[in-house]
C-alpha cells in the first residue's frame, strides 16, 4: 500500500547528543492527513522534523516518499516539502515582497498581494524585516504556505509568536491545504482548535 | 574482501579494547629506544668532521621534524576517513594526536634553532625546512584552535576533519611554494638537514632514535585516545564496567 | 527557490549592507598605509615591496570581508532553507561567493591604480599584479569561505578564522609576489600564473563541497 501513502516513516532510530530521541519510529502520513508530534521539550520534536527534511540523519530507518526511497537521497522528497523551523528563515536586509520573491519567484503579483492581506502585512509589504515585531515577522515566513505548491508541510512550532487571530487563520490555511490533498506534519503545544489531527507522542 | 573488520576498528569500544594491552609497552620500547638513540647519538657517535659536536642535534632534529610531518599526514587521512565513513574513532584520532603534532613541531623549531646558531651564527634562518615546518605548526594550532572553540560535539568533529582534510590537500602546494621561495631568496641550497652521506656509526643511533620517537607518541597517541573514548562514552555501559573493574 | 532567485536576493542584501563593503575596501587602504607609515616612506623600500605590501592587505582584507558571509543567515534561519531547499548545497554557496567576489573585490581593482602610484610600483609591473590579483583572489574567497563556514556557529570567529586560514593563503601570495618580481626582472612569469590558476581551479573543485559539508553540521 506504499504507493498510496505520501511519506512513510520506516524504523527510524535518531540520536543526538549521546541520547536516543526515538527507536524504531515508524508511522506513514497520507495526503490529507494532519499529523502533530507531542511530546516534552527536548525528547525530539524538532529532530524529527528535521530528519524527514533531510538536514540531520538518522542512524537507521528508512523514509520513502510516494514509495521511492528517499533515505539517502532527499532532492524529490525536499523539492516538494516546505520546511518551516524555529528560526523564520527570513532576511531581516530585505523587505517582505522581496522574501517572498526569494522563495517563491514563480508567484504572480496578485498572489502575492492576496497572501499578504490575508494575513494583514499587506500595508507592509516593502518594509523592511528588521522594523517588524517577532509576530509579524512570523507572519512573513508563514506567507510561504500560501504561495508555495509544496505538498508536503513540516512545520516546527507555528503557532509561536501568533496572536488568536493569527492561530485561526493558520489552521484555516492547514484545513484548506490538507482538503486539497497536501499533508502536514507539524509539532506543537497547543491543542489544534479547529482541525483533526493524529497525534504520535515522542519519546517512542 | 570481509571490510567487517575495517568498520569494526571504528567503534570506540573495540578500539578501546584491542589497543589497550598495546599502550604501555610501545611506550616503554620507545623510551629505551629514544634513550639509547640519543645517548649513543650525543655522546658516542663520532664527531663530524664539517660541524664538530653541533651537527648531534640532528638525533633529536631529524625524529621530531619527521614525526611533525608524519602526524600531520595521519590527521589528513583521518579527516577524510572521518568524512568518507563516518568512523567514530576518526575524530577521537584528530583531537588526541594533535596536541602531540604540535609539540614535535614546535621541538623541530627549537633543535633547528640550536643546530643554526652555532653553524650560522643566528637563531633563526629562514630555509625552507625551518619555514615549512613553522607554517606546520601554524596549522597544527589551527586545528587544536578550532577544536577548543566549538562546544559542539559533532560539529566539532565534523569541521577538524574538514579543517584536517583541506590542510593535507595544500600541505604539498604550501610546501612546493615554500621551498620555491626559498631558492629565489635564498641561492645558496646550503638546508639544515641536508644529510651527507653517514657512516654507519653516525646513522645507526638515528634510527634508534627514530624508531624509538614513533614508538613512544604511537604509546601516547594510544593514551590519549583510550582517555578521550573514555570521556566521550562516558554514560555508556561498558565504560561504567571498565572503570569498576580497572580504575581510572 | 530556485538559483535565479537565490542569486538576486544574495545581490540585493549586499546592496543593502554595502558599508561592510566600503569597510573592506577602507581596511585594505589602511593596512596599505601602515607602511610606508610604518617602515619607511622612500622609494627605494615601497618599489620594491609594493607588490608585497599589496598581497599582504589583499590578504586580509580579504579574510574581513568573508569572515561574517554566512553568520547572518545562520541567526535568521535562512541558512537551514538553503540546506532543504532541493537546490545543491556546493552550488548555492559557490554563487554566494562569487557575488561576494564580483562586489568585493572590483571595486579594489578600481582603487589599484592609485595604489601603485603611491607605492611607487616599478613600470612595466602593473599590469602582471592586476593579473595576479584577478587570477589568484578567487581562491582567497572561496578558501575564506571555507572558514566562515567553520566558525559560523561561533560569536566572536574573525581571529580564528585568521589563524586558520592565512596558512592556505601562504602559496597564493608567494606565487603572486614572485611573479610579479619576475616580471619586473624580465624573467618569464607566465608559469607562475599558470601556478595561481591551478590552485584557483583546485580550490573552485574542493571549497564549495568543504563548505557544505561543515554548514550542514552546523545547523544542528
Amino acid at each position: 500500500m506504499q504507493s498510496s501513502s505520501f511519506l512513510t516513516i520506516s524504523d527510524l532510530w535518531i540520536e543526538r547528543g549521546g541520547r536516543d530521541l526515538c527507536i524504531s519510529l515508524s508511522f506513514d502520513v497520507q495526503s490529507g492527513d494532519v499529523l502533530r508530534i507531542l511530546g516534552e521539550n527536548g525528547m525530539g520534536k524538532s529532530s524529527l522534523l528535521k530528519v524527514i527534511a533531510g538536514m540531520l540523519s538518522p542512524l537507521e530507518g528508512y523514509i520513502f516518499y510516494e514509495g521511492q526511497e528517499v533515505t539517502e537521497k532527499r532532492q524529490t522528497l525536499q523539492e516538494n516539502t516546505l520546511y518551516l523551523g524555529h528560526s523564520a528563515g527570513v532576511k531581516k536586509a530585505l523587505s517582505v515582497e522581496e522574501n517572498l520573491r526569494w522563495y517563491c519567484p514563480t508567484s504572480s503579483s496578485d498572489e502575492l498581494h492576496s497572501a499578504l492581506n490575508t494575513l494583514g502585512l499587506l500595508a507592509f509589504s516593502d518594509s523592511f524585516v528588521s522594523t517588524l515585531s517577532a509576530g509579524q515577522t512570523k507572519r512573513v515566513a508563514l506567507s510561504r504556505l500560501w504561495l508555495s505548491k509544496q505538498k508536503l508541510w513540516l512545520l516546527d512550532e507555528p503557532f509561536a509568536s501568533l496572536d488568536t487571530e493569527g492561530v485561526n487563520i493558520l489552521e484555516k490555511r492547514i484545513a484548506q491545504h490538507t482538503a486539497s490533498g497536501g499533508a502536514v506534519v507539524l509539532t506543537t503545544h497547543q491543542d489544534l482548535l479547529s482541525i483533526q489531527s493524529r497525534d504520535i507522542c515522542l519519546p517512542i | 574482501m570481509n571490510w567487517a573488520w575495517f568498520h569494526k576498528l571504528g567503534a570506540p569500544k573495540w578500539f578501546f579494547h584491542y589497543s589497550k594491552p598495546w599502550a604501555l609497552p610501545l611506550f616503554i620500547v620507545g623510551c629505551v629506544s629514544l634513550v639509547v638513540g640519543l645517548i649513543w647519538g650525543l655522546a658516542f657517535a663520532p664527531a663530524d668532521y664539517q660541524q664538530g659536536n653541533s651537527f648531534r642535534i640532528i638525533y633529536i632534529h631529524v625524529p621530531v621534524a619527521m614525526l611533525a610531518q608524519s602526524c600531520y599526514l595521519a590527521l589528513g587521512v583521518s579527516g577524510l576517513v572521518f568524512l568518507i565513513w563516518q568512523m567514530k574513532i576518526a575524530p577521537i584520532f584528530i583531537k588526541a594526536v594533535a596536541p602531540i603534532g604540535a609539540v614535535m613541531a614546535l621541538m623541530a623549531l627549537v633543535s633547528g634553532a640550536i643546530w643554526g646558531k652555532p653553524t650560522w651564527g643566528t637563531w633563526w634562518v629562514w630555509d625552507a625546512r625551518l619555514t615549512s615546518v613553522l607554517v606546520l605548526f601554524l596549522l597544527y594550532m589551527g586545528i587544536i584552535a578550532l577544536q577548543n572553540s566549538l562546544t559542539d560535539l559533532l560539529l566539532a568533529n565534523k569541521a577538524v576533519a574538514v579543517l584536517s582534510v583541506v590542510g593535507l590537500l595544500n600541505l604539498p602546494i604550501i610546501k612546493y611554494s615554500v621551498e620555491w621561495w626559498n631558492t629565489l631568496h635564498q641561492g645558496a641550497t646550503f638546508t639544515l638537514t641536508e644529510k651527507p652521506a653517514m657512516p654507519m656509526e653516525m646513522w645507526f643511533p638515528l634510527l634508534f632514535s627514530t624508531i624509538g620517537l614513533y614508538c613512544l607518541v604511537a604509546g601516547l597517541a594510544l593514551w590519549r585516545m583510550q582517555t578521550e573514548i573514555l570521556a566521550r562514552e562516558h554514560r555508556s555501559h561498558w565504560v561504567k564496567e571498565e572503570v569498576m573493574k580497572h580504575g581510572l | 527557490m530556485t538559483y535565479l532567485s537565490f542569486i538576486r536576493a544574495e545581490v540585493l542584501v549586499l546592496w543593502r549592507r554595502k558599508q561592510n563593503i566600503f569597510n573592506a575596501l577602507l581596511f585594505f587602504l589602511m593596512v596599505v598605509v601602515l607602511f610606508p607609515l610604518g617602515v619607511n616612506p622612500s622609494a627605494e623600500f615601497l618599489a620594491p615591496a609594493a607588490d608585497g605590501i599589496v598581497w599582504c592587505a589583499m590578504l586580509l582584507a580579504v579574510l574581513m570581508a568573508t569572515e561574517s558571509m554566512f553568520k547572518e543567515d545562520y541567526i535568521d534561519g535562512s541558512l537551514e532553507q538553503l540546506i532543504i531547499s532541493g537546490l545543491s548545497l556546493p552550488l548555492l554557496l559557490l554563487l554566494k561567493t562569487t557575488a561576494q567576489w564580483l562586489v568585493v573585490f572590483l571595486p579594489l581593482l578600481f582603487m589599484m591604480p592609485l595604489l601603485a602610484e603611491m607605492l611607487y610600483l616599478p613600470d612595466g609591473c602593473f599590469w602582471v599584479l592586476m593579473a595576479t590579483l584577478v587570477i589568484g583572489s578567487p581562491s582567497l574567497f572561496l578558501i575564506g569561505a571555507i572558514g566562515a563556514a567553520l566558525t559560523v556557529s561561533l560569536k566572536q570567529g574573525a581571529i580564528l578564522v585568521m589563524l586558520l586560514i592565512l596558512p592556505f593563503y601562504l602559496p597564493v601570495i608567494i606565487f603572486a609576489t614572485s611573479a610579479v618580481r619576475a616580471a619586473q626582472l624580465g624573467l618569464p612569469y607566465l608559469g607562475l600564473l599558470a601556478i595561481l590558476l591551478a590552485i584557483f581551479l583546485l580550490s573552485l573543485v574542493i571549497a564549495p563541497c568543504m563548505a557544505a559539508i561543515v554548514i550542514k553540521a552546523s545547523t544542528n
